[in-house]
């Protein structure tokens, strides 16, 4: 019986594919196979097989006919919609495309990345391409979580999840990704907010009905405006000899016989913290006075416990 | 709801240009690539011998040819090109341009090629609303380290190690190259200590790929240490960008009690040390001593 409608559904996407002018029910009932039984019955079917496809995402065109009877309609699938254009990409570009896609082949959009390597191949035959030598995206994210907020921001739904310890409804707008971690850009009780995917606590649920998208909204503005921060210089006393990765970025001067000194740009003072304490005895903090005072505080609390 | 009938008839119909393209490819290979089991490609195949256009006479269905497990398409009919990308393989495609992108900035030619094949991307349907930002990686030595991967040659790199705070050269086998928490790693077989070492690809600061060839290696005898921390909730970034060496978790009011197992005790002693207070080493108590007396020394410098 799966088989039987599947190849109904194979032979009635060729058929609608395939006509230059739209095909109505009854050219269909007697020119495809796979329709057979009373009209209500073959009417019915083709309605399921059109839904489903539709479901899946294949563009069935619908017209009417005969402006005097309304029931008249006609079907048909646009190549353009349906199929990629096989000029569409130059040699080279195929191969940046088969790249880009295969970047995600070990992630959680890697059944994405396999399904688009697969469309890409049947556009170029076998590409000159060794997947092992080009780099791979590793990241943290559970794919069905993506996948329903890529879709609730495609189709504007809102969704429900719990973060922080509260529950949240939220109307996202957009997604980026940040060293290797994907945000989630929603509005949440009229702030529009960031939510770090890998803490959301509970599944992400699309709720039905949908919102409407805030005019104006641009996620790249809004990703800048989100960068901009006040940048501090810190000026610090690094240990000759040590301290490679800095001395790598930054400009030193010699200090005495045991210390140069360096001025380091920053902008979130937890991460400059968090970068100087990893080298040691190695680093001191000369100035600004709150930075010396944070890495002084947080070194005499672990002390303490 | 969408039935099993559907999602197969369109992954028969991605068969056909698949194989039109890629003639006398096996079954095997198909299984392994549409991620379905042999037998359910050649009921795939068997199903869309019978299927076509109106009429169906032979000039109208689509024609195969299996031969000795192999599959040849002789007439697609209309399935002579793929399906159009959907809006998350579009997803997929722009993300990895703008990394693409990132990786080349510093080659103006390609960046112009990498933006308006993004362009196209766009045009067909891709969404604005995602949008990936990489760190601040130097890939100089990209095209270097994926030749040599490719071409199965050794390196000799000079490298800022951050953990021993040292420059060294080494001689590698290069394996593979990677995206982890936004930074561009390389994993390589460290010929000179006979182990397996990761290295980050933007504190690499010489390369040069040497003829001699790639010989296997023998596994290397790595030893593991267990270590039991307390993290903070407000330090967790800590947990999410290391869930690779995490073999258990505890979670309390505001801390989380987290088993480790590792190789390199001096990476987790600059790690905990720099996420002070927010993580401490409850065992073993050695190592948590040692890591205090660490602290006082650098506290030390700043009462001095």
């Amino acid at each position: 019986m799966s088989s039987q409608k599947t190849e109904r559904l194979i032979n009635l996407t060729l058929a609608l594919l395939a006509t230059k002018r739209y095909l109505t029910k009854s050219e269909i009932f007697t020119t495809v196979t796979g329709y057979s039984g009373s009209p209500e019955t073959m009417e019915r079917m083709f309605e399921r097989d059109k839904d489903e496809l539709r479901n899946m995402g294949v563009e069935i065109e619908v017209k009417g006919l005969d402006p005097l009877f309304e029931d008249d309609q006609g079907y048909l699938i646009r190549a353009e919609t349906f199929q990629l254009n096989g000029n569409e990409f130059a040699s080279d570009e195929l191969l940046y495309l088969t790249m880009a896609a295969n970047l995600w082949h070990d992630s959680a959009l890697s059944n994405d990345s396999k399904a688009a390597l697969l469309k890409i191949q049947s556009l170029s035959g076998p590409i000159e391409f060794n997947a092992f030598n080009s780099p791979i995206v590793r990241d943290n994210e559970n794919s069905q979580m993506l996948l329903t907020a890529f879709e609730a921001i495609e189709k504007l739904k809102q969704l429900s999840f719990t973060y922080n310890g509260n529950d949240r409804i939220v109307e996202p707008l957009g997604m980026f990704m940040r060293s290797g971690f994907w945000y989630l850009v929603a509005k949440d009780n009229q702030v529009i907010k960031s939510f770090k995917l890998v803490r959301i606590e509970s599944k992400i649920s699309e709720l039905p009905g949908s919102f409407k998208k805030p005019e104006g909204f641009d996620l790249n503005d809004y990703l800048k405006r989100y960068n901009e921060e006040e940048v501090i210089n810190a000026e610090i006393l690094v240990r000759k000899d040590q301290a490679y990765s800095l001395r790598s970025k930054h400009q030193v001067k010699e200090y005495d016989s045991e210390w140069d000194s360096m001025v380091v740009p920053y902008s979130y003072e937890p991460e400059i913290v968090e970068n100087l304490l990893w080298h040691g005895q190695n680093i001191i903090v000369i100035k600004p006075q709150s930075l010396r005072s944070a890495v002084i505080s947080r070194l005499e609390e672990f002390i303490n416990g | 709801m969408v039935d099993n009938a559907a999602i197969r008839a369109l992954r028969t119909m991605d068969l056909i240009p698949y194989i039109l393209e890629n003639p006398g490819e096996s079954i095997s290979s198909l299984a392994r690539k549409f991620a379905i089991s042999e037998d359910q490609i050649e009921k795939d195949l068997q199903l869309i011998f019978m299927c076509g256009l109106p009429g169906y006479t032979p000039y109208e269905l689509i024609d195969i040819v299996f031969e000795d497990g192999f599959v040849s398409v002789i007439d697609p009919q209309v399935l002579d090109k793929p399906r159009r990308f959907n809006k998350t393989e579009l997803i997929v495609i722009a993300l990895g341009l703008q990394i693409l992108m990132d990786l080349n900035k510093s080659d103006p030619s390609k960046i112009l090629k990498l933006n308006s094949l993004s362009d196209k991307i766009t045009k067909l349907g891709s969404s604005n609303l995602v949008s990936f930002k990489a760190s601040e990686t130097n890939s100089v030595f990209l095209e270097q380290i994926t030749g040599a991967i490719a071409k199965k040659k050794h390196l000799i790199i000079r490298y800022n190690s951050l953990i021993k705070d040292k420059k060294t050269s080494r001689k590698i086998d290069p394996q593979s190259i990677y995206f982890l928490n936004g930074n561009l790693y390389l994993s390589a077989f460290d010929l000179d200590v006979m182990a397996d070492r990761v290295f980050k690809v933007d504190l690499i600061e010489y390369c040069e790929v040497v003829d001699s060839n790639v010989h296997d290696h023998a596994p290397s005898q790595t030893q593991f240490f267990d270590v039991v921390l307390d993290v903070r909730k407000s330090h967790r970034n800590f947990i999410e960008r290391n869930s690779s060496v995490i073999s258990a978790m505890q979670e309390f009011k505001d801390r989380i009690e987290v088993h480790i197992q590792i190789s390199n005790l001096e990476w987790l002693k600059r790690s905990i040390l720099s996420n002070a207070p927010g993580i401490s080493i409850k065992s073993p108590i050695p190592l948590a001593n040692e890591l205090i007396e660490s602290a006082a020394s650098v506290l030390a410098l700043y009462r001095a």
